[in-house]
Order: structure tokens, then C-alpha cells, then sequence
């Protein structure tokens, strides 16, 4: 196996680590040196998106050559404080980092998860499921096998529970969309109401009496438009007008309503994600190899 | 509109602004007080967790070091020192926070020189059980860092807003006075070494 040596050995501190989650909410792992591969960062994509669907455990796992100190819990700690990963609520953040120049690992639990993943427990899965592969320099397997204990761990905890569809902020955005609909949908009846209440003017005694009594259309296919043929009479003066009027047949149906739609939050691409604001006391287990 | 009626309106003024300050600034304290209580009992709970651990490994530790006996004595004793010292959060003066923190401090070192001591017990540092022990101690020491941090800064951020002007004046009035925080452990700065 060849490891993809980087051309410049970058050492990362917590604020150039690239974090792709916050671009698109499917990509947990940072892997800027590309010491695992993407077969490997693919399936660790999608388990923990599993896992943040089903229990909303909010991981960063990052791989790296070398970090800024060579403390892997500072830097976990750095990075938990900086991004607030997990959410407010459960405080179910995770932070797995693997420094391979430093040969040093990390596994970081929130606050919230310190009662699922203990520490000697994040020790246990080092001992058995990193460290043998960490020691042959196989990171993907180690990386692999650690992620996929931990989620064994996390499916056993019905505690969980996923991160509710709407945070305060999206909350807020809600209630001023809405608040922008509603003024929307009244200057729409506003319009159509102020349209017939102009119809209703006659044109002989300045009264809103005019009242539609007979209509017919006529398509006109050639030049893309449907004639319409009204006729109004005034209740008050007995006044007959004909009003014609043309509509292009392209908008015929739903000149007002027609047309647009609304896409949901979770339109699926490349939706940035967001953490949540969860803190981290401390928890977790670390060592070197 | 007679001068009496001016003076009076002036006074009622008065009142009610310095009223509403003295209330507002009751408030804040408060909410400031209670944070730091809060980040205190962390700081101990914390502190407590290490001391229930402290059993455990000492017993594991027993099993392949038998005759250690001295230094596994000393954590015992110092764990049992420090047990006894708690510190009411409305009492945090310099005084009772220096003798919790030597009280802990003990503890600390003790358990350094336990652990010093396993480096020569290959069959000890190999067991599984003394591994998850170790990563407990560590954690535990990490969370008692962060909580030690966290209950400083909400300290000097009350002690801040106490001792500025005007709210020394409401503080006074109302019994709330400047607490103490951590000082930097003596020789926490110096990596501790192993001697072999």
C-alpha cells in the first residue's frame, strides 16, 4: 500500500483545519492530506450520517499529518469550543482525530455522550480497534473500525434522539418567511379586489354599480392570446358597456397563483451544515501509538 | 407650574432611576452569583469523581504491586484528607479555596508518583482493566482542568462586574462581594519527570 505522501507536510491548527461539513452537511471528514482513502471516507461519510439522523451524534472526524502543538485532546478540546459541535440540547458532539506524523489519537465526547461512550469504553475501542492497525499504519482500517464500534455503542443508547428539524435560528427564519407570506398573500387579494372594484366603475354616473352580465372568449390561436368579450351594465343608471380584454393563453391558468413552488430545507445537494452549539467537558480517551 | 411641584417631580425622577439601576443591577448579580455557584459545585463533583476512582485503582494497582504498600498508603491518606475539605460556594475565600486546592493538590501528586511507580509493572501497564482505569484518571484530571477553567471565568466575570462603578455601590448594599479563583498550581508549569 502506498500512502500519499503530501508534498508540503502541513501542520494544522483548529483554524485552518478544513472543515467540510460546514459546506455540505453529508461530509464529516476532514482529510486535507488525503491520508485516507476516498472508498474509506465515503462509507465513514455515511455512517455518521446514519448516526446523526438516528441518534444526532454530531461527528468531526479529521485525519491529519501533523497538528499545531502535538496535543491531540488540546486540539480536540480547541476545536469543540470553537465550532460547538453536537447540539445545545443533548450536547451530543464527537471529535475523533488521528495525527499520524505525531502518532498520536484522540476520541473527545461531548457532554452528552459521556454517559454512552465512557471513557474506558473510547479506551477499550482504541486498544482493540485502532491501535492494531495504527501500529501496521493501515488508517483507514483503523479509522474504519473505531467508527464502526462507536456506532455500535451509539445504537445500543435509545437516549439519543435526533436533533429536532428546526433550531432556534431556522425558527426565527420561519416566523419572518411566514410573516412575508402572509403580507404577500394580501396585496395579492388587495390586487384583485382593487381590479374588480375598478370594472365596477361606471363610466356614466362615477358609481362602483357596474356588474357583469353576459361574457364570451375567443381563442386566438395564431397570435397566442384568448380575446375576452364582457359585457357590464350599471344597476344604478342602466349604463351598457362592452370591455374587451386580452390573455395570452401561456398564462392563462393561474395568472396570480401559478407557478412557483417551495423547496424544503433538506433539498438534499450541497446544504451546508451547522453545529449545534454543544459543549464538551473533557470526556473521552487518548494515547499515543 | 410651582417650584414645589419641580422639586418634587425631580425627586420622584430620582428615585425611580436609581431604584430601577439598584434593581437591574440586583438582577445581573444574582445571575452572575449563581453561575459561579453552579461552575463551582462542577469543580467538585469533578474533584469527587477522581476520589471515587481513586479505590478502584488502588485495589487494581494491589493486585501486581503488593509492596508498594507506602506509596498506595499515601494516596489513600491523601484522598481521605481531601474528602473532608468541601467549600460552600458562598463561602469562597482565598483562605478556604488555597487549603481545598492543597488538599486536591495532594491527591494530584500522590497519584503522579502511583502512576510513576507502574512504569516498572510490564503486567500491570498490559491489563486491560488498568488501561480503562488510566483512561478514567485521565479523563477525569481533563475534566477537572476544564471545570477549574470554566468556574475562573465565571469568576472574574463577576468580580468584574462587582468592583466596577456604580454596581460596587449596589453590591455593597446588598452583601455581594469579590471570590476567589484558582492560582496556577506552584511547579504545574515544570513537566513532571519520571525517574526510572
Amino acid at each position: 500500500m502506498i500512502v500519499a505522501a503530501a508534498a508540503t507536510a502541513a501542520t494544522y491548527t483548529v483554524d485552518n483545519l478544513p472543515i467540510p461539513y460546514l459546506q455540505d452537511k453529508t461530509k464529516y471528514v476532514s482529510n486535507p492530506d488525503g491520508i485516507l482513502s476516498q472508498e474509506t471516507v465515503d462509507s465513514l461519510n455515511l455512517w455518521l450520517g446514519q448516526m446523526e439522523t438516528a441518534h444526532g451524534v454530531q461527528t468531526v472526524l479529521a485525519v491529519v499529518e501533523y497538528i499545531e502543538g502535538g496535543d491531540t485532546y488540546e486540539f480536540c478540546m480547541k476545536l469543540g469550543r470553537k465550532y460547538g459541535i453536537g447540539s445545545k440540547e443533548q450536547n451530543s458532539g464527537l471529535i475523533i482525530l488521528l495525527s499520524t506524523g505525531d502518532r498520536a489519537y484522540q476520541i473527545l465526547t461531548g457532554r452528552g455522550l459521556e454517559g454512552t461512550l465512557p471513557d474506558a469504553i473510547c479506551r477499550r475501542i482504541e486498544n482493540t480497534q485502532m491501535l492494531p492497525s495504527l501500529r501496521e499504519g493501515e488508517w483507514d482500517e483503523a479509522m474504519l473500525q473505531t467508527v464502526r464500534a462507536i456506532t455500535l455503542y451509539v445504537d445500543g443508547d435509545d437516549s439519543l434522539v435526533p436533533l429536532s428539524d428546526f433550531d432556534e435560528d431556522d425558527k426565527l427564519a420561519l416566523i419572518i418567511f411566514c410573516c412575508f407570506m402572509l403580507v404577500g398573500i394580501g396585496l395579492i387579494i388587495f390586487a384583485i379586489w382593487y381590479d374588480d372594484y375598478q370594472k365596477r366603475l361606471c363610466p356614466n354616473c362615477h358609481k362602483h354599480t357596474m356588474k357583469k352580465i353576459s361574457g364570451r372568449t375567443e381563442k386566438k390561436k395564431s397570435l397566442g392570446i384568448r380575446t375576452h368579450y364582457d359585457t357590464y351594465k350599471c344597476t344604478n343608471c342602466h349604463f351598457t358597456k362592452l370591455r374587451t380584454w386580452d390573455e395570452s393563453l401561456a398564462t392563462a391558468s393561474g395568472a396570480y397563483f401559478g407557478g412557483g413552488s417551495f423547496s424544503g430545507r433538506s433539498g438534499g445537494g450541497f446544504t451546508g451544515g451547522h453545529f449545534g452549539g454543544g459543549s464538551f467537558g473533557g470526556g473521552g480517551a487518548g494515547g499515543h501509538f | 407650574m410651582k417650584t414645589s411641584h419641580i422639586v418634587l417631580i425631580a425627586i420622584v425622577a430620582v428615585i425611580v432611576l436609581v431604584g430601577g439601576c439598584a434593581t437591574s443591577t440586583y438582577n445581573n448579580l444574582v445571575s452572575q452569583d449563581e453561575t459561579v455557584t453552579r461552575a463551582w459545585s462542577d469543580v467538585q463533583t469533578q474533584y469527587q469523581r477522581r476520589a471515587d476512582l481513586i479505590p478502584n485503582l488502588v485495589n487494581t494497582v494491589k493486585g501486581y504491586a503488593a509492596h508498594e504498600r507506602e506509596t498506595l498508603q499515601a494516596v489513600v491518606d491523601a484522598r481521605t484528607k481531601a474528602t473532608q475539605i468541601t467549600v460552600d460556594p458562598e463561602n469562597l475565600t482565598p483562605e478556604k479555596l488555597a487549603e481545598y486546592q492543597a488538599a486536591q493538590g495532594e491527591v494530584s501528586q500522590a497519584l503522579g508518583r502511583l502512576l510513576a511507580i507502574t512504569e516498572n509493572y510490564p503486567d500491570l501497564k498490559a491489563s486491560e482493566q488498568f488501561s480503562e482505569l488510566q483512561a478514567q484518571l485521565e479523563g477525569t484530571e481533563n475534566r477537572i482542568a476544564e471545570s477549574r477553567r470554566l468556574f475562573n471565568e465565571a469568576t472574574q466575570q463577576y468580580n468584574v462586574y462587582v468592583r466596577r462603578f456604580p454596581n460596587n455601590i449596589f453590591a455593597g448594599m446588598f452583601g455581594f462581594s469579590t471570590k476567589a479563583m484558582f492560582q496556577a498550581e506552584a511547579g504545574s508549569d515544570k513537566a513532571p519527570t519520571v525517574e526510572f
